[in-house]
């Protein structure tokens, strides 16, 4: 079933165009990395999804619920803003009680949901403590725990990593891996952590003035916009010479030279004609067949970053 | 959800008053009325102010200022939140806006219930010996009820489209200082048809006149109820401007 489904969703501020166009469907449990530069149009996309932001055009869905039904659709999902704000005299437990309370939980209900979801979230020895001696990350983490206040079946992340530390980080991008994992639900991230989201989400939607510049399954989106088309590879500083001379002469390989300031390092550029993985199976078998050892050998250009430096350069 | 305001209610009640400002604003109100009363009373020691004009006088301070408390409460309810990042996610929760901001209107006019309670003993200090209690009490409740609940609609309405706390406050305080001013204006100007159309007019003195007349000069509520058109008429505004307001409600304001 699909969980998420934007057609031809625009949105427009004046002369500008925040989001332009934006066509997709996300499938119920997939985890959707949303990707761009800053300024692509990500948080606009997430509100106008979210129903904070009507759209200027275009039509959605959420949870199988259309756009116009907000109120429905704001039952169904559970959404941590960007740069959320807290109210400092509050304890986290009353907070989360609070927006339990407002998604039509009872107070008895209320309060032992917020309590559990303290627990899931990692705290509740500060379910007590008022919300101004949280640290950023237990306020991320708080964030996260009010979107699930009312068991959503889609989950919208807004830069839930931003301003933390690589802990911080970690234990937010754990966090929602045990969310669609455990919980089930459906989970739009953005976020500017490329490594992580190759790590966490199934697919990735890269947004570049406001516009889809790549969308898909993530290694899809990332050998379809980033196939490798370079290797680093570690011999002997006494046998680069050699090396450099056998892998010239190869169909697969369009350059070879010495690695500057590096001893034993041969930089190769692999011919446009061959897959990587073949081009780089041909190198191999080259060097193996000459006697030359082979300490390391690594393809450059295949991870997300490269893939959304590529897309959004273009 | 049909109870969400009182919720929202309960929750805006205990961050005003548990938490938040509001028994600060108590006490300085608590002053000033002390200050008024007690300038009015030593002045009707020496003869130069009639009792009844004392107590007239008290509780016009009374219903003004504490109407301005609800204003102020109400200017900072949405606006506030947008400041602190937090109205985003109450406009997720799957509420009526309109009942986010009737909650939020509850708790700006239990400023003016706890001001008028406040006033309760300083207006029998000064009234209970000319037998004037009942009547100033409950002219006085019912002007200031009127007129806490069309400033805090105000306010809830500019709130709703400011972009800061800092804009809505001075807006605000803008139509408040315009409202203010004729009080202030030599008995001269007040007189005559044009300063008694611009008093009826003016929903704030209109009001105050109102208590005036009942109190001071001890003419009959039905008699004087002309004077409760502008109040009747500022309060259905205020209102309505609350409720397309909230209607109307955004994350970022108008500028959205």
């Amino acid at each position: 079933m699909t969980a998420v489904e934007a057609t031809g969703l625009t949105r427009t501020y004046g002369a500008v165009t925040a989001v332009d166009g934006l066509t997709f469907e996300l499938e119920e449990g997939r985890v959707l990395g949303v990707l761009g530069p800053n300024g692509a149009g990500k948080t606009t996309a997430i509100r106008m999804l979210t129903t904070i932001l009507p759209p200027s055009s275009g039509r959605f869905a959420v949870a199988g619920i259309p756009d116009g039904s907000e109120r429905e659709i704001r039952r169904r999902i559970g959404v941590l803003p960007e740069s959320a704000g807290y109210p400092a005299r509050e304890s986290g437990e009353e907070y989360l009680a609070y927006h339990a309370r407002l998604h039509g939980r009872p107070a008895a209900e209320a309060v032992a949901a917020a309590r559990r979801l303290l627990a899931e979230v990692g705290l509740a020895d500060r379910e007590s403590a008022l919300i101004h001696t949280y640290s950023r990350g237990m306020r991320q983490r708080l964030g996260i725990a009010r979107a699930l206040v009312n068991d959503p079946a889609v989950v919208f992340l807004d830069e839930p990593t931003l301003g933390l530390d690589p802990q911080g980080q970690r234990d937010v991008l754990q966090m929602v891996r045990r969310l669609a994992g455990e919980r089930g639900v459906t989970v739009l991230l953005s976020t500017h952590l490329l490594d992580e989201v190759e790590q966490v989400c199934t697919d990735v939607l890269i947004l570049n003035h406001g516009k889809v510049a790549a969308l898909g399954p993530v290694a899809a989106v990332v050998s379809r916009a980033a196939a490798p088309r370079s290797a680093r590879l570690r011999t002997g500083p006494d046998r680069v010479e050699e090396a450099v001379t056998l892998l010239a002469a190869i169909h697969a390989v369009s350059a070879a030279r010495a690695a500057d300031g590096r001893p034993g390092e041969v930089t190769i550029e692999l011919s446009a004609e061959l897959a990587a993985p073949a081009a780089a199976a041909a190198v191999l078998a080259t060097l193996v067949e000459a006697g030359v050892p082979v300490a390391e050998f690594t393809l450059e250009g295949g991870r997300l970053s490269d893939a959304f430096l590529e897309v959004v350069s273009t | 959800m049909s109870g969400a305001w009182t919720i929202v209610a309960r929750r805006e009640l205990a961050d005003l008053w548990l938490r938040g400002r509001g028994f600060a604003l108590l006490v300085a109100y608590s002053v000033l009325l002390s200050a008024t009363t007690y300038l009015v009373a030593t002045n009707q020691a020496i003869n130069f102010i009639e009792q009844r004009e004392a107590v007239g006088l008290t509780l016009q301070v009374a219903v003004a200022v504490g109407a301005l408390l609800s204003l102020l409460a109400a200017a900072d309810a949405l606006s506030g939140e947008r400041d602190r990042g937090s109205l985003e996610a109450l406009l997720l929760a799957p509420v009526p806006r309109w009942q986010l901001v009737a909650g939020k209107g509850a708790s700006a006019l239990s400023l003016w219930l706890a001001a008028f309670a406040v006033a309760v003993p300083y207006v029998w200090f000064l009234g209970h010996g000319i037998g004037l209690v009942a009547v100033p009490l409950s002219a006085g409740l019912a002007v200031g009820t009127l007129l806490a609940v069309a400033f805090a609609a105000m306010g809830l309405a500019v709130s709703a489209g400011a972009s800061t706390s800092r804009v809505s406050l001075a807006v605000c305080m803008l139509v408040l200082l315009a409202l203010y001013v004729p009080t202030q204006f030599p008995v001269g100007a007040t007189t005559g048809w044009a300063g008694e159309l611009l008093q009826r007019f003016n929903p704030l003195t209109a009001g105050l006149h109102f208590l005036g007349r009942l109190v001071i000069d001890g003419h009959g509520a039905f008699e004087e109820a002309s004077w409760l058109a502008a109040p009747a008429l500022f309060v259905t505004a205020a209102v309505a401007a609350a409720a397309v307001a909230a209607r109307r409600l955004r994350l970022s304001g108008v500028r959205e």
